[in-house]
């Protein structure tokens, strides 16, 4: 968990799930982004993304800032590994799947709220949160 | 028979063992039933056989409450009741709907799904659908499963009637039938009641100026979900509240669906196959998958109930739907009337209504010609298509206002409500649609509803539903298990106004399902002393008209 950077997490919001591209991305009009290559998914570098998270975290920001307080954030990374490996993999598939799944499991376990709407689950609310707080 | 009752003498009575008012899905359905058992009938209908607006002026009257509605038109005053341009989807309430549950106010018939299943099954048939099969594990479905989490999502099927209008289908077997003697032009406009609550004779009156008397042992309105109301509540003379309504609740708990196109899924991946969800035909049968909740999950969450249609939104306008507006569908009806070799019916009415609004029909016929040769292209989203239910509420009904119709009848003022928690509980079921939608990696859903929600985008489904409706308790419902008013020994009520809840299916396969067993009920109760069998001569003096 230490040698994982907060910078690498945040960079995480951007392959956070097609919320951050459906929402984020209709926000920041980039919808003609085509959405199926996994080039796309990769995200850390990815401009438009990252702006589209960052949207998509100011309204967490606004809306569930308790998502976002500094203690909340740590013991919820601290509880998803599955981040922390994503965190620190090169390969834009794998970061992605183990981000997906890390949604997944939020949802399975009813960690999901509506942002705006949107029906996203705690870890890509925290995710852009944090790409929005720490831009 | 089928007769044009202006044939018959003013002043002449009409007799038979059963007589019905109103021949459209409920009550041709009830007088075939009837048939079968060789019981004579007399099937009394207001209308003419084809539309006459001076029939269906009597529909007129006010809407004050939700205006997404309508009363005038899109009911059908003529032989055959709205079936004239129902569209035919269909599907039976679920075992849950029956029940009595907490988070459903005034919910709780006095029978069961599995006691209505056997009617269900002779129902399918009359509605021209497949066998009684609504579980998608009872078909060979074509199209990969969403692999959604069993106990967060549930499916069910719809099936499509073809849709039978039961004006065409059922007119050459009831004017051939030896025991139904029906007449049309037959406009019910009094029923006489003793103080046993024995209905001793009605009265019927023709636009021509005629009145008839019509005595029979049992009767039976048909008139659909709110003429039943109207009419119990219009006849005053010994009952100065109505008959049935001594405890005030004729036209009360107005239900309609909600029809709305509300929630968006956003698929994760643009070339998912959802081909198992829109329609096919399987082993003949037009259907479709829908979505729903568990019952289980309705039931812990305190949800009303909803089954939803997948509607994809192609990158390709000339695939999408979104045009389909009025104007739409009566240029559609009139074209589909042409195309069967018939003349179309309202036609001056719905050429006004094309008129209105001629760019969606404009841009319908280029779609349709642009689907033949432009492909649909990537999918872009998907909504959610729906006949939401409501709660049964008192404050959401049916009653008169002081303007009268040709016959001095008062007509009907519709005052439809949707409550927030009706809305609440549809918002409620999109986001734990979402939340399985997003546990399967599917993609994201954008809920249709904000916080507080607006009914805006809710549309009536035109299902008149829970006027007279059904309670073993006379102070909790008009009608008992029976269908029988409860303040009459031999009056009952056939159609949705009878639904105690309404679930999320379209009502006509059950108002069919309860017909067939109120003419069930009816056969038994007329005994075998009364039943007539083989006496077809003397039959046919009984239901018939004597001039
Ligand atoms: C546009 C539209 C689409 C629909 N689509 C569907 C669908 O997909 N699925 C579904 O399940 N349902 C659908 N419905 C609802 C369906 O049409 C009704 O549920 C069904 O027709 C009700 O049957 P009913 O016999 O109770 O009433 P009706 O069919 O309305 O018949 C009532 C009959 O009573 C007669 N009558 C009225 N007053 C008197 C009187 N005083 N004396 C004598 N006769 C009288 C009328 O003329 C009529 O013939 C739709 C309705 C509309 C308008």
């Amino acid at each position: 968990m230490s040698k994982v950077t907060r910078r690498a997490f945040i960079g995480l919001a951007g392959v956070a799930t097609v919320a951050v591209v459906g929402y984020g991305g209709a926000m920041l009009a980039c919808r003609g982004v085509p959405r199926h290559n996994p080039d796309f998914f990769a995200g850390l570098d990815d401009e438009p993304l990252r702006q589209a998270a960052q949207e998509v975290g100011r309204r967490v920001l606004a809306e569930y800032p308790e998502l976002v307080e500094d203690r909340a954030l740590k013991s919820f990374l601290a509880a998803r590994p599955r981040l922390a490996e994503a965190a620190t993999v090169s390969c834009p598939d794998t970061r992605r799947r183990l981000v997906q799944d890390q949604c997944g499991a939020d949802f399975a376990a009813g960690e999901a709220r509506v942002l705006d709407g949107w029906v996203m689950s705690e870890t890509e609310l925290r995710l852009c949160g944090m790409a929005a707080k720490y831009a | 028979m089928l007769t044009d009752l202006q044939t018959l003498d003013d002043g002449a009575s009409l007799k038979a063992p059963i007589c019905i008012f109103g021949a459209g899905a409920a009550g041709i359905t009830l007088a075939l039933e009837l048939e079968k058992q060789n019981i004579p009938c007399l099937l009394l209908e207001g209308g003419g056989l084809t539309f006459q607006e001076e029939s269906q002026n009597i529909y007129k009257g006010e809407v004050i409450g939700d205006q997404n509605t309508d009363i005038a038109y899109s009911r059908l005053r003529e032989f055959g009741g709205t079936t004239g341009h129902w569209t035919g989807q269909c599907l039976p309430l679920d075992p849950i709907d029956f029940e009595k549950r907490e988070a459903l106010p005034y919910s709780g018939w006095p029978i069961t799904r599995a006691d209505l299943d056997p009617f269900y099954e002779r129902a399918q048939p009359y509605l021209q659908l497949g066998p009684f099969a609504y579980a998608p594990s009872d078909w060979n479905l074509e199209g990969p499963k969403l692999p959604l989490n069993p106990e967060k999502v549930a499916f069910g099927i719809f099936q499509y009637s073809p849709p039978t209008r039961f004006g065409e289908t059922y007119r050459a077997p009831i004017e051939t039938s030896k025991t139904i003697q029906c007449y049309y032009h037959a406009n019910l406009t009094d029923l006489v009641i003793d103080e046993a609550g024995q209905i001793t004779g009605a009265e019927v009156q023709t636009f021509g100026g005629k009145t008839m008397s019509v005595s029979a042992d049992r009767f039976v309105i048909a008139a659909g979900g709110i003429e039943n109301a109207r009419l119990l509540l219009n006849f005053t003379k010994q009952r100065p509240a109505g008959i049935g309504n001594q405890h005030d609740l004729v036209g009360r708990y107005f239900m309609d669906h909600m029809n709305c196109k509300l929630g968006t899924f956003l698929p994760a991946d643009p070339a998912i196959n959802l081909s198992r969800y829109l329609a096919q035909i399987v082993d003949g049968t037009p259907l479709r998958v829908n979505l729903r909740l568990p019952a289980e999950v309705i039931e812990k969450q305190g949800l009303r109930n909803n089954a939803l249609l997948l509607e994809p939104v192609w990158q390709s306008e000339s695939h999408n739907d979104e045009f389909r507006d009025h104007s739409w569908l009566a240029f559609s009806s009139i074209a589909k009337s042409l195309a069967h070799g018939n003349p179309p019916d309202q036609f001056p009415s719905k050429l006004c209504t094309i008129l209105d609004q001629p760019s969606s029909v404009a841009v319908g016929i280029s779609r349709h010609l642009m689907r033949e040769v432009v492909p649909h292209g990537e999918l872009q989203s998907v909504f959610f298509k729906q006949d939401a239910e409501q709660a049964p509420n008192p404050d959401s009904r049916v009653t008169l206002e002081d303007a009268t119709d040709r016959f001095g009848m008062k007509r009907a003022v519709l005052d439809w409500r949707i409550t927030e928690d009706d809305l609440l509980s549809l918002r409620k079921t999109h986001e734990l649609i979402g939340v399985a939608i997003g546990e399967a990696g599917l993609g994201r859903v954008k809920l249709g509803l904000g916080l507080p929600p607006n009914d805006d985008d809710i549309y009536t489904g035109y299902h008149h539903i829970g006027t007279t409706r059904m309670h073993d308790d006379p102070k909790q419902g008009v009608v008992d298990a029976d269908c029988r008013v409860h303040s009459t020994k031999n009056l009952y009520i056939a159609g949705s106004s009878v639904f105690t809840t309404e679930g999320t299916a379209n009502p006509t396969l059950t108002i069919t399902a309860l017909a067939i067993r109120l003419a069930d009920h009816l056969g038994r109760e007329a005994g075998d002393g009364q039943r007539h069998v083989g006496r077809n001569d003397a039959g046919q003096n009984q239901a018939g008209g004597d001039r």
